[in-house]
């Protein structure tokens, strides 16, 4: 849309009634996100006073972003970031597609296989936070039990209570809750590959990989970023699971971005620079977000 | 067709695993609910209950006793919570949606990708101002705060998966009634609305279940007993009976039971509202 183009009033005018349907939208959009936002950004340039008042805040430029990026905590929390979503991404990922491949065929009791793995998607990650933790429970955990009733540890593997365990048992809950999700887009994804194209290829004498790689896999590339990038955003933004588990513990072992912040702000009462970590936060998910509508838009092109 | 090639076995056999690991942690949940305390707290654990009682859901689900009361007042708030903030996100999504999809107006470009970039923010950076505006405008510890705060990520939602449903609607029915005299607006409700209930539907349970599931604006912006929801009153639950995991599971349970249901009643639906948009055909 060539914005500049002369006659821009005249063409607002001209819609002028077109506003009116999405005034009440924008409205409530500039209320409870456009505000925020902006009142985000300008927080952080201030040092807040620990209570909630705020009144006697103190303009100190970049400081709390210095303050930062010069933490331990937060470059522990930024690895511990990176693992978490890198891996409940791709392992996400992977099972979802695979369950999508598997799905992809007609047999007997499909639909009810495709709802039954979609139930862990649906139920609330409390819940689901809830069950996880009796599973992994250190002395009567049916987790510990299981493993070993068949011989394969000795005791009870202590899962949430041990820097070393918990972050991978975090991320399996986080996989669990999330792969269907995953399944979902890339079914939808596989359902848009013509047939025709398949059956001509066997035919010709293309064997199963080959079909999938030549014919199935390109026509997928645009539901795979799509997936893929609103997976990652979803795992850099995902609180319940890791608040209620385990609230970063033990000793920060699980600690993430998300968490922190949330710990900063509303645990220690440092709103300023809690901010500052969220604009941060903000700055990585635009370039993400940029990605997403990229994504989006291709072939779009209207 | 009917050959058994390796690739058919490989998938049901990897699909069988799959429905083991997503069913598993569920069932555990039930079988747990169905213990007493005595007997969850058994090493190694009873496999199944060696006498199952219904003990833990009528004590949660009979308003005779304080833990019924708490345990019913949440889950009564959290239905009015959801449905009023999937109402009012709906109404105002609708009209939105519908001009993003029909009309070209100045602008209309940068707002829609705008509304769309909403997905990416993390509630966190929401929570401090909102929390703020909410104490300005004395809402703190009301429903309303959280009515108010759902639209945040509810209405970008709505406007982007309702935009794909009017998207698909023939335009060419609008323009035939506006021949026959109807106005724009009488045709977008008369032609358009009926047309698009299927979406409404698809997008008001998805509104409704992220609802029902949000847990950090209760968390922080709730913390009246009397007015929590249940996902932040089942922590209460457990943090102040810490022991009781029959009953805490008993409680999830009952928690998942509506999603679950109105998700696999309309499923179809549900699937189409994940979907558009991310897969053009």
């Amino acid at each position: 849309m060539a914005n500049a183009r002369p006659g821009l009033l005249r063409r607002i005018v001209r819609h002028r009634a077109d506003y009116l349907y999405v005034a009440p939208a924008l409205l409530v959009m500039l209320l409870v996100i456009a505000y925020p936002i902006y009142d985000t950004i300008y927080l952080s340039f201030f040092n807040t006073p620990p209570n909630l008042a705020l009144e006697d805040k103190i303009f100190i430029g970049l400081g709390n972003y210095q303050r930062i990026l010069g933490m331990d905590s937060f470059h522990e929390a930024t690895w511990n970031t990176f693992v978490w979503t890198v891996f409940s991404t791709l392992f996400a990922f992977v099972l979802g597609f695979g369950a999508a491949l598997a799905l992809n065929r007609e047999f007997v009791g499909r639909g009810l296989m495709r709802g039954i793995l979609l139930i862990p998607y649906v139920i609330s990650a409390v819940a689901a936070s809830y069950i996880w933790r009796w599973l992994y429970h250190s002395d009567f955990g049916v987790i510990g039990a299981i493993s070993v009733a068949i011989g394969l540890t000795e005791n009870p593997i202590n899962f949430l209570d041990s820097t070393d365990f918990v972050m991978a048992s975090l991320i399996v809950v986080n996989v669990w809750k999330e792969f269907p999700f995953a399944m979902i887009m890339m079914l939808a994804g596989l359902q848009t590959v013509p047939d025709q194209l398949l059956r001509a290829a066997q035919v010709d004498g293309a064997g199963p990989w080959h079909r999938f790689w030549h014919i199935t896999v390109p026509h997928l590339k645009g539901v795979t970023l799509v997936t893929v990038l609103l997976l990652l955003v979803a795992n850099l933004n995902s609180f319940t699971i890791p608040w209620i588990m385990t609230g970063g513990g033990p000793a920060g072992a699980s600690e993430i971005w998300i968490t922190h912040i949330y710990q900063l702000a509303f645990g220690r009462i440092r709103f300023g620079l809690a901010s500052a970590y969220s604009v941060i936060l903000f700055i990585v998910m635009m370039g993400m977000g940029y990605f997403y509508v990229r994504a989006l838009t291709k072939g779009d092109a209207k | 067709m009917k050959r058994r090639d390796p690739w058919r076995i490989g998938g049901a056999v990897f699909l069988a695993g799959l429905t083991i690991f997503a069913l598993l942690p569920m069932a555990w949940m039930l079988i747990t609910s169905l213990k007493t305390q005595f007997a969850a707290l058994q090493y190694p654990p009873q496999w199944l209950p060696k006498n199952p009682t219904l003990e833990q859901y009528s004590l949660l689900l009979s308003p005779g006793n304080p833990v019924g009361q708490e345990f019913l007042r949440y889950l009564f708030n959290s239905l009015w919570v959801s449905f009023a903030s999937t109402v009012l996100g709906v109404v105002v999504a609708v009209p939105a949606a519908y001009a993003f999809s029909r009309f070209r107006f100045p602008g209309r470009n940068l707002l829609f990708y705008s509304v769309l970039l909403r997905n990416m923010f993390p509630a966190v950076v929401f929570l401090m101002p909102l929390f703020i505006m909410m104490r300005w405008l004395g809402l703190v510890n009301t429903q309303a705060s959280l009515i108010l705060t759902y639209l945040t990520f509810g209405l970008p939602l709505s406007i982007w998966l309702l935009k794909g449903f009017y998207d698909n609607i023939p335009v060419q029915l609008e323009q035939a009634a506006r021949i026959d005299g109807a106005s724009r607006f009488q045709a977008f409700i008369l032609i358009v609305m009926p047309l698009s209930s299927p979406g409404i539907i698809a997008t008001a349970i998805y509104s409704f279940i992220m609802a029902w599931n949000e847990y950090v604006y209760a968390l922080t912006f709730i913390n009246n007993a009397e007015r929590l929801t249940l996902p932040v009153g089942l922590q209460r639950f457990f943090t102040e009976y810490a022991t009781n995991w029959p009953g805490l599971m008993a409680a999830s349970f009952i928690m998942s039971v509506p999603v679950v249901a109105l998700f696999l009643v309309l499923q179809k639906y549900f699937v189409r509202a994940l979907t558009e948009g991310a897969v053009k055909s």
